[in-house]
């Protein structure tokens, strides 16, 4: 009796793992918990990985050509004067639910994303809308929102002001979002039962701070070309224990590996195969506070971005093949010029020039100044490295200061050190972006407190004109005035997503916003 | 004794609330908020989420209205965390620590005193030598060393253990070694000495001319003394195991309340950080009241008025 159970048992645990195997099943680390499933709500790259697999946006980035492409929308029109924009939905799109996805859907989750109750941290991005600015503040109401469905597949917006780059701010933030979970389960519509989804997966379980899994929707329109069944994310927040995880074949991918292994992983026979730098839509770089002596003088700021060698950076300390940047904007990232020459190269004997023009030769009876950053093993490595640099090539001690990350924040928002570590990875796929929210006079953020009206003026055209060409020049001007005329930031490097991979995993490399990966677009071999 | 125990909880009332207002003090004195994240906000939307979670009350309103929801039971949203109220994650998390503490606890008190048993009963052999000496790596190093190391040998080269996460017996295994490694140590060194100074004493002389096997001897006569020292470190090991269960919950990925109690400071949730400041106060406040009670039982020299 006992081995006739016995034998089932077994043939029962065959069969469980033979029907287990047949199933593509990815498995992921996310990192930590993520905050919310939202997309009013989420502005973290956690919530936005996995929002972005089970909720279709109006439109799309392609990360293979850097294009904005329709998702929801099928196609869309500009009027002649830049203000209406008039989106036409794709009809084959439907809920988990089997209820069609329309125009009504997109009015009602952007009204609600500029409900002030709502709170919605995106919501920015929509205050181009006329009226918008004023409901999300209070002062407005949703009548008066620019937001139309004129028909069940049409949708039209009414902005403010022209904005050529406004398809590209709908890839972000106009992610409807179903109505009819939100009003019957208020703030759990995203728990798993709840939640309806759109995409080409959707939440099949969430187990609070451990794990969440992703099925394949078989609702999704474009179903036959999605692969994998099964998404399972962990949520391991220690990076070697991820590793760990990696190496003892518990996760089929790893995203930023810790520094510390990085020597081990390089020359270890099976890792080193396995590992793969691919570009991201960031950049890394110093600020200098333009009002704080001694970098009130170009020259000076021109003499510190001159003395920094960043591909030695590059190959000694972060040993991740990143870029070397001379430019603000990312590659990949509409607006990019950065192989046009324009910047400030690494140059010691013209640094050694700026400074002397300054009125400093040699570092003679230069002021201490201080470099400051958010604590991170990383952070100091390149501080310690440009602190070098200048001592080194223009003989001035600058002093490392380094604060927690709110507590940095803080400090930059009230009062920027002279020199300050940031990096700024973009929120949408257009340069605009990077310039109008860090540099911009009229920004809150612009911590550096650069002041020059010539690019405030690049930065309104950029957001008013469409044709690609026009905005290139505009892109070329602001970057000219910022890199090299003016110098307000020293760029160090394009960021890189380090990763990890098993040999079975069919994937892409594509920098994406946010660093969403494409699931649908992945593939499992057997293994 | 039940006056006594009586007014050991009343007092807890007035500890609670000095540590309830040096935590809200401190919490909010601490630079940075909730909503300054990677990207800096728009002031307009910082104000609307301040609005949402009554972070733009003057901050006496914020620590009645949540000291009033304590007192029910009511711990307020996580500001993180968008879809779960404080009591969801308290629901939802305090198994694993709950587990993982009990079991590094009465392990770390069991292991220990036995190790210190067989050290003390063959003083100054190679047996006593190598007991302490496993007793001081255990207290020398750190659990972000031990955990790591643990993993290397267990997970990853013999392939006995899962390298991480909670679930099933085997993923208690590690996690608990890690976390109860120094008391081990402690409790073992503790009661050693408690034993030797013992062993001198009278009447264990009187009880071995009588003629009672050491074995007796020692589990009848010598243990109960000697444990007094051993439930004195009790307490604080117990504080020790609750704050150490945040950097092995980190470690291996364990869904628990220590894990989470660290990101909500980074993150400035200050709901969470109230509620798990709080809760972890009681704990440590009532296994410091047990701990007295324990010696009015065990030592009946002991009497409290």
């Amino acid at each position: 009796m006992q081995k006739i159970i016995s034998f089932i048992c077994i043939g029962l645990v065959f069969f469980a793992l033979s029907v287990g195997a047949a199933e593509k099943v990815l498995r992921w680390n996310l990192g930590t918990e993520p905050p919310t499933l939202d997309p009013a709500l989420a502005h973290d790259t956690t919530s936005l990985l996995v929002i972005g697999q089970i909720f279709l946006g109006l439109t799309d980035y392609n990360p293979a050509t850097g294009e904005i492409i329709g998702e929801l929308a099928k196609s869309w029109q500009v009027s002649p004067d830049g203000l209406k924009w008039t989106f036409y939905l794709r009809d084959d799109v439907v809920w988990t639910n089997g209820r069609p996805v329309t125009a009504y859907d997109v009015e009602y989750s952007m009204k609600r994303m500029l409900n002030p109750a709502t709170a919605a941290t995106p919501a920015n991005l929509l205050w181009v809308i006329k009226g918008a600015y004023a409901y999300n503040t209070g002062t407005g109401s949703a009548e008066d929102v620019g937001i139309k469905a004129l028909s069940d597949y049409v949708v039209e917006f009414e902005l403010d002001h022209p904005v050529g780059f406004f398809a590209a701010l709908a890839t972000r933030v106009v992610v409807p979002v179903p109505r009819e979970a939100v009003e019957k389960y208020g703030d759990k519509w995203t728990e798993p039962g709840n939640i309806i989804c759109n995409g080409p997966f959707m939440l099949a379980e969430w187990v609070h701070d451990d794990h969440l899994v992703l099925v394949k929707n078989p609702k999704y329109y474009d179903a036959n070309s999605v692969h994998l069944d099964k998404v399972y994310c962990y949520m391991v927040i220690e990076a070697s224990t991820a590793l760990a995880m990696y190496e003892a074949g518990e996760l089929d991918v790893l995203r930023d590996p810790p520094t510390a292994q990085m020597d081990r992983i390089k020359t270890d026979p099976v890792l080193s195969k396995e590992l793969h730098s691919s570009p991201r839509l960031g950049t890394y770089f110093f600020g200098f506070n333009c009002t704080k002596p001694p970098f009130d003088n170009p020259l000076v700021r021109k003499a510190f971005a001159a003395a920094i060698d960043r591909q030695a950076l590059v190959d000694y300390i972060l040993k991740g093949g990143q870029k070397p940047a001379l430019t603000f904007i990312s590659p990949g990232v509409p607006g990019y010029v950065g192989d046009e020459g324009i910047g400030i190269p690494y140059d010691p004997e013209m640094a050694r020039k700026y400074l002397a023009d300054a009125g400093y030769p040699n570092g003679q009876g230069f002021p201490e100044v201080t470099l400051m950053f958010n604590t991170s093993e990383l952070h100091r490595a390149v501080a310690e490295f440009a602190q070098q640099c200048w001592q080194k090539v223009l003989n001035v001690k600058v002093n490392l200061a380094n604060q927690e990350w709110k507590v940095y924040l803080q400090t930059l928002q009230q009062d920027a050190p002279q020199i300050f570590r940031l990096g700024w990875m973009a929120s949408y796929p257009d340069g605009y972006d990077y310039l109008k929210r860090n540099f911009d006079s009229r920004t809150p953020e612009n911590y550096a407190r650069y002041r020059n009206p010539e690019f405030d003026e690049a930065v309104d055209m950029l957001e008013r004109i469409t044709n690609p060409e026009e905005r290139m020049q505009w892109f070329r001007k602001a970057e000219t005035l910022l890199c090299q005329v003016d110098c307000a930031l020293i760029p160090l490097y394009y960021y890189t997503m380090v990763e990890l991979t098993k040999p079975y995993v069919i994937r892409d490399y594509y920098a994406t916003i946010n660093d969403v990966p494409n699931f649908k677009d992945w593939d499992l071999l057997s293994h | 004794m039940w006056s006594y125990i009586i007014r050991r909880f009343l007092l807890t009332i007035p500890v609670i609330f000095v540590v309830s207002s040096v935590t809200f003090l401190l919490m909010h004195a601490i630079p940075g908020g909730p909503f300054s994240e990677e990207k800096a906000l728009p002031p307009e939307i910082i104000k609307n989420l301040e609005k949402k979670y009554h972070l733009d009350d003057p901050l006496w309103k914020q620590y009645i209205d949540y000291m009033w929801g304590f007192m029910r039971f009511d711990f307020g949203p996580s500001i993180t965390y968008k879809t779960r109220t404080v009591n969801d994650i308290l629901a939802q998390q305090w198994p694993p620590t709950a587990i993982l503490g009990s079991i590094s606890f009465f392990f770390a008190i069991l292991v220990g005193v036995v190790l210190g048993v067989i050290s003390a009963v063959h003083a100054n052999t190679l047996i006593d030598y190598g007991c302490m000496t496993v007793a001081v790596i255990g207290v020398s190093m750190p659990n972000i060393v031990i955990g790591p190391l643990l993993i290397w040998i267990f997970a990853l080269n013999l392939k006995w253990l899962p390298v991480a996460r909670w679930g099933t017996p085997a993923h208690v295994v590690l996690p608990a070694l890690t976390l109860s490694a120094p008391y081990i140590a402690r409790f073992a060194r503790f009661t050693r000495a408690a034993i030797l100074e013992v062993l001198n004493e009278e009447y264990v002389r009187t009880a071995r001319a009588k003629g009672l096997s050491e074995r007796l001897t020692i589990i009848r006569h010598v243990l109960r003394n000697a444990l007094i020292p051993v439930i004195t470190v009790a307490g604080p090991a117990f504080a020790g195991i609750i704050t150490g269960s945040m950097v092995v919950e980190q470690i291996f990925a364990i869904p628990g309340i220590g894990k989470y109690y660290v990101t909500s400071v980074n993150n400035r949730d200050y709901p969470v950080i109230m509620t798990f400041t709080l809760i972890f106060a009681f704990c440590i406040i009532m296994m410091n009241l047990l701990v007295d009670i324990l010696y009015a039982i065990i030592d009946p020299r002991i009497r409290y008025t």
